[in-house]
């Protein structure tokens, strides 16, 4: 059985129907991207799945357990989350806001240290340097670096990430998206990977999800994605500069 | 002056100093207890919140000796005496408070609030841990405003017999006498000041956490 599995499920708010049967099957160790243009409904997605939104219709499980019947906070503390916007506590250090869910969960306080500054040093933050710094005394890519330890910290069963690269430039983002490859090794989980970047998409996803006004347009590998002839998929296709586009999809030079 | 209308004078100034600061300390301990708890429930009934907001509004704009004179006749909270004053006074200085706490708390970055429920806190950790602490120095400033107003205005419980700085002043007014007026008013100033210093230290010190 998969990790995690949507089965027909959908959101509404009153007659509006944002989330529109939405069905896929993700494996243990597997990153799926759902791309999507803005409004699309890829944030409702990941939203449904911590539980910041009730689903209206359809299972949700992961691991064989529908989500639904678990108690919506503990479901929370075992799935790490990434937002665009950081979301650090900025009166908490780098090292508090790492051991948030480790705290909120009650795990002594050295476990916690010690466990904010082993993952300080997995995403690429000397624990010396930063540990005691607030989240204003840093750059927004050693924010994000600080979110995505945030939310590896409680060993979480699955990891969400709501376009967590988006503010940052380019050549950051490039290094970010070069971690997250990394991290996800150690990682036993599943990851939900929302972004609407094509190239990110394509480095990081084992499958791609095309989000279109709420429906599913295409579940694709990576390979599959550069082939696909469904309209969104090649709207985005389009966007790749001619000759220019990611290993794979480069021609060619004459 | 005879150094026994002096002594007598000096006596007094302690002794209603006295009173006046017990006049402002309990009523501000107890209007931060209500405005802070009904500011706290507020931001999570809107409701409440309104109506809140609505209530202590209208208690603010009625003149504060006005306020003292409805009292007066009401019974069990009413009377002659210093009880009605500090009613009066808690009335009276709850808006700041009251607003400063939702305000303060509802100006929390909304991102904030998002990954922290989406970590997995609870409502009462939300408050804890984040919304009160971010919100302190904009409660804090409530407070400042409600104490050194109400150090003013609790020289108006003289009038309905509450005591404090307030007696030496009407006294002063009723017999013509700037000196009695000035012992009521300069330690009333003092203590505003002092307040206004203190709490504006303090709210400074959160600040910077
Ligand atoms: N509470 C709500 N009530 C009504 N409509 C909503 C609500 N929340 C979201 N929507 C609508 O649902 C749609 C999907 O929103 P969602 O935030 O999931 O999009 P998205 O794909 O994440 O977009 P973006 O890339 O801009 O973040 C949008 O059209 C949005 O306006
Ligand atoms: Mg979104």
């Amino acid at each position: 059985m998969a990790y995690l599995s949507f089965r027909e499920v959908s959101y509404a708010v009153g007659e509006r129907v944002i989330l529109d049967r939405l069905s896929f099957d993700l494996e243990r160790g597997e990153t799926l991207v759902l791309l999507g243009r803005s409004g699309s409904g890829k944030t409702t997605a990941l939203r449904l799945i911590n539980r910041m939104l009730e689903r209206s219709g359809g299972t949700i499980t992961i691991d064989g357990t529908d989500v639904q019947s678990v108690d919506a906070i503990q479901l929370r503390r075992r799935i790490g989350y990434v937002i665009q916007e950081f979301g650090l506590l900025p009166h908490w250090t780098v090292e508090q806001n790492i051991a948030l869910v480790p705290k909120l969960i009650a795990w002594p306080p050295d476990r916690q240290r010690q466990r904010a500054r082993d993952l300080m040093a997995q995403v690429g933050l000397d624990p010396d340097r930063f540990g005691h710094r607030f989240p204003h005394e840093l750059s927004g890519g050693q924010r994000q670096r600080v979110g995505v330890a945030r939310a590896l910290a409680a060993e979480p069963a699955l990891l969400l990430f709501d376009e967590p690269f988006g503010a940052l430039d380019p050549v950051t983002r490039h290094e970010m998206q070069q971690q997250f490859i990394q991290v996800r090794e150690q990682f036993g989980g599943a990851s939900v990977f929302v972004t609407h970047d094509l190239a990110e998409a394509l480095s990081i996803g084992s499958r791609i999800a095309v989000l279109e006004s709420g429906k599913l347009e295409g579940l694709f590998t990576p390979e599959q994605f550069l082939q696909a002839e469904t309209p969104t998929a090649r709207a985005f296709l389009n966007t790749l500069p001619q000759g220019l586009g990611p290993p794979g999809a480069r021609t060619p030079r004459t | 002056m005879d150094p026994v209308v002096w002594r007598s004078l000096a006596a007094d100034i302690v002794s209603l100093t006295g009173e006046h600061l017990v006049l402002v300390a309990v009523s501000s301990i107890i209007a931060i207890c209500i405005g802070v708890g009904i500011g706290i429930a507020g931001t999570r009934h809107r409701r409440l919140r309104n109506v809140s907001i609505t209530v202590a509004n209208v208690l603010q704009t009625i003149p504060s000796l006005a306020l003292f004179g409805f009292l007066l006749p009401i019974p069990v909270i009413g009377g002659i005496g210093q009880r009605t004053a500090i009613i009066s006074l808690v009335l009276y200085s709850l808006l700041p408070i009251l607003r400063n706490t939702i305000v303060g708390i509802t100006t929390v970055d909304p991102a904030l609030r998002e990954a922290s429920t989406a970590m997995g806190m609870t409502d009462r950790q939300l408050l804890t841990l984040v919304e009160l602490p971010l919100a302190a120095p904009t409660i804090l400033a409530g407070i400042r405003i409600a104490v050194v107003t109400n150090i003013g205005t609790a020289v108006i419980a003289a009038v309905i017999g509450g005591g404090g700085l307030g007696v030496l002043i009407f006294r002063g007014v009723a017999s013509v006498d700037t000196t009695q007026i000035l012992a009521g008013a300069v330690p009333a100033a003092v203590l505003a000041l002092l307040a206004d210093g203190t709490l504006g230290y303090l709210e400074r010190r959160i600040g910077r956490l």
